[in-house]
């Protein structure tokens, strides 16, 4: 059983790596690619330096822990689709029938199905996110702190496009739906929810799930609390664990195709 | 001993149906249209150990989802199924480790890479120590002779090469079936025959059950003992190559006698 677990996780790894190799294929768009995006984001710390001036605090945040809120997005985000880039286009696997050649692999089809894409431009979210921590916030708990939550943040992310792109097995063009939610969390992961109330704050917390992956690890990091904490990770793992299973139920009505296609 | 035993195998499509135009489009949102299509229609057969198998039928007629079926890809909507005594939809995973499979029209290597890295990597995905997957590597690299070309990027092949390293994927684990569905398509003769010869090779050598479709007469005279013609998800022939030749006027080429079964049991237009 260990023994099947390691080769699967090898076989993940070996994944990863090689999507990275054929992403450096180009050497200055893959370099490009990740400091344009670490650019892109370290713009929006001018705007929240200019609000900061006319007020010291903005939805009970002060700057520190806007940056801490802003990292925490930027490192999760860029996790989730440095090792599960795939899922976020899962629907056009599943529409056009592409995935044949995972399920005749003997490993877990899922997590093939997973790792076998990365966007370069999210390494650069990744970097940023860890750099504007440790500038902002650093502290050696902290760290660890953040660490975790980038992979609980990463797994709701991955869990709710999963989610959202197993509907394909059901509707064609479900993918619109994963899109806008995946895009709204990490819009609404940018700004401090102090400023959300009544039924934004009710969306925020039960059906995008931004909360659970962004505001509360905030809260724990800057205010530490046991309670919340095993709330976080729960919430993970019940969400993993209904993504896993709406997936494997899509997947019995999966249809294959006849499309011409290639591994690229 | 049997290899693969179908019993009733059956298949349902659900399809979708759209008047023509931007009012069939508005009139499918307001009342949406299915279509159930019996893609595969009680199908019953079996292949021995070590035997090759022709399995083909005209456009539509269920071959593929069969084959997709026999390797886990799909869930059979009925009948049972048993490979190498498995069942494809309970033990997927444990059957992978026993089957191989080459796909004509889809490609399972990464482009990117060389199929060197390539077949590392497929190593790895079948829990093959690296210095017995570097021994099969050169074995394999020797009998579909890739040494010219087996550090260069898999994109930069011909079809023929590509072909021949998608054999070598596909055989590192040593599978005792292999499924191979229009294995030689778009090949010229020359890459076509050098493909047969190593499939008879590989059968001979190492008792390889090989279950083959193919829309080309040439693989299937030259591979196959045994012949089962799928029509409209149904069988419509199961036989022996001999035996097949014998019944039909001498002289009569295999094409002639399959266009002929197809002409009789009508082309399947239904998928």
């Amino acid at each position: 059983m260990l023994t099947a677990v390691e080769n699967q996780l090898w076989v993940c790894l070996l994944s990863v790596k090689y999507n990275i190799m054929r992403e450096m294929t180009n050497k200055v768009t893959f370099l490009t690619n990740i400091v344009f995006m670490m650019l892109n984001n370290a713009a929006f710390i001018v705007q929240w330096l200019i609000l900061f001036r006319l007020r010291e605090e903005i939805g009970g945040y002060t700057m520190k822990e806007v940056m801490l809120l802003w990292g925490l997005t930027a490192s999760s985000y860029g996790l989730s689709h440095i090792l599960f880039a795939r899922v976020f286009t899962l629907h056009e696997l599943v529409v056009n029938g592409k995935l044949d050649a995972y399920l005749v692999l003997p490993k877990n089809v899922l997590l093939s199905v997973m790792t076998s894409a990365t966007e370069t431009s999210s390494i650069g979210d990744f970097l940023y996110g860890m750099v504007i921590m440790c500038v902002f916030s650093f502290g050696v708990g902290r760290f660890f702190l953040f660490l975790l939550f980038t992979l609980t943040g990463a797994l709701i992310i991955t869990a709710l496009a999963l989610l959202t792109g197993s509907l394909s097995f059901w509707l064609v063009k479900s993918e619109m739906l994963g899109t806008h939610m995946t895009n709204s969390m990490i819009s609404f992961g940018t700004y401090p929810d102090g400023i959300f109330h009544g039924t934004a704050k009710f969306l925020l917390y039960f059906i995008i799930p931004v909360g659970m992956a962004i505001y509360q690890p905030v809260h724990i990091m800057v205010s530490f609390d046991g309670g919340m904490l095993l709330r976080v990770l729960g919430y993970t793992a019940l969400l993993t664990a209904v993504a896993v299973a709406v997936f494997y139920r899509g997947l019995r009505r999966y249809s294959s195709g006849n499309l011409m296609e290639s591994r690229i | 001993m049997e290899a693969i035993r179908a019993e009733n195998l059956s298949k349902t499509f659900r399809v979708k149906r759209k008047e023509k135009g931007i009012k069939g489009s508005v009139k499918s949102v307001l009342h949406p249209q299915a279509q159930e299509i019996k893609a595969v229609d009680g199908v019953s057969f079996t292949v021995e150990e070590g035997e090759i198998l022709a399995f083909i039928g005209p456009n539509g007629a269920g071959k593929s989802t069969t084959i997709k079926m026999l390797t886990g890809i799909l869930y059979p909507d009925g009948g049972s199924l048993e490979v190498l005594g498995l069942n494809p939809t309970k033990r997927r995973k444990q059957l992978a480790y026993e089957i191989g499979t080459v796909f004509g029209q889809k490609e399972q290597l990464w482009t990117h890479l060389t199929p060197y890295d390539n077949f590392r990597f497929f190593g790895a995905i079948y829990d093959i120590p690296e210095k017995e997957t570097e021994r099969r590597i050169k074995e394999l690299g020797e009998l579909f002779t890739l040494g010219a070309f087996i550090d260069t990027p898999v994109r930069g092949l011909s079809l023929g090469q590509r072909i021949r390293c998608e054999f070598v994927a596909s055989l590192i684990h040593r599978p005792k079936v292999l499924f191979l569905d229009e294995p030689t398509i778009g090949l010229d003769p020359v890459v076509k025959g050098t493909i047969r010869s190593l499939i008879r090779q590989m059968n001979k050598e190492l008792h390889t059950t090989v279950f083959l479709t193919s829309h080309d007469v040439g693989d299937i005279e030259k591979l196959c003992e045994r012949i089962v013609i799928i029509n409209s998800g149904r069988v419509v022939l199961d036989d022996s190559m001999t035996h097949l030749k014998d019944i039909h006027t001498s002289g009569m080429s295999l094409e002639n006698i399959i266009m002929d079964i197809y002409q009789a049991e009508g082309r399947s237009e239904a998928v």
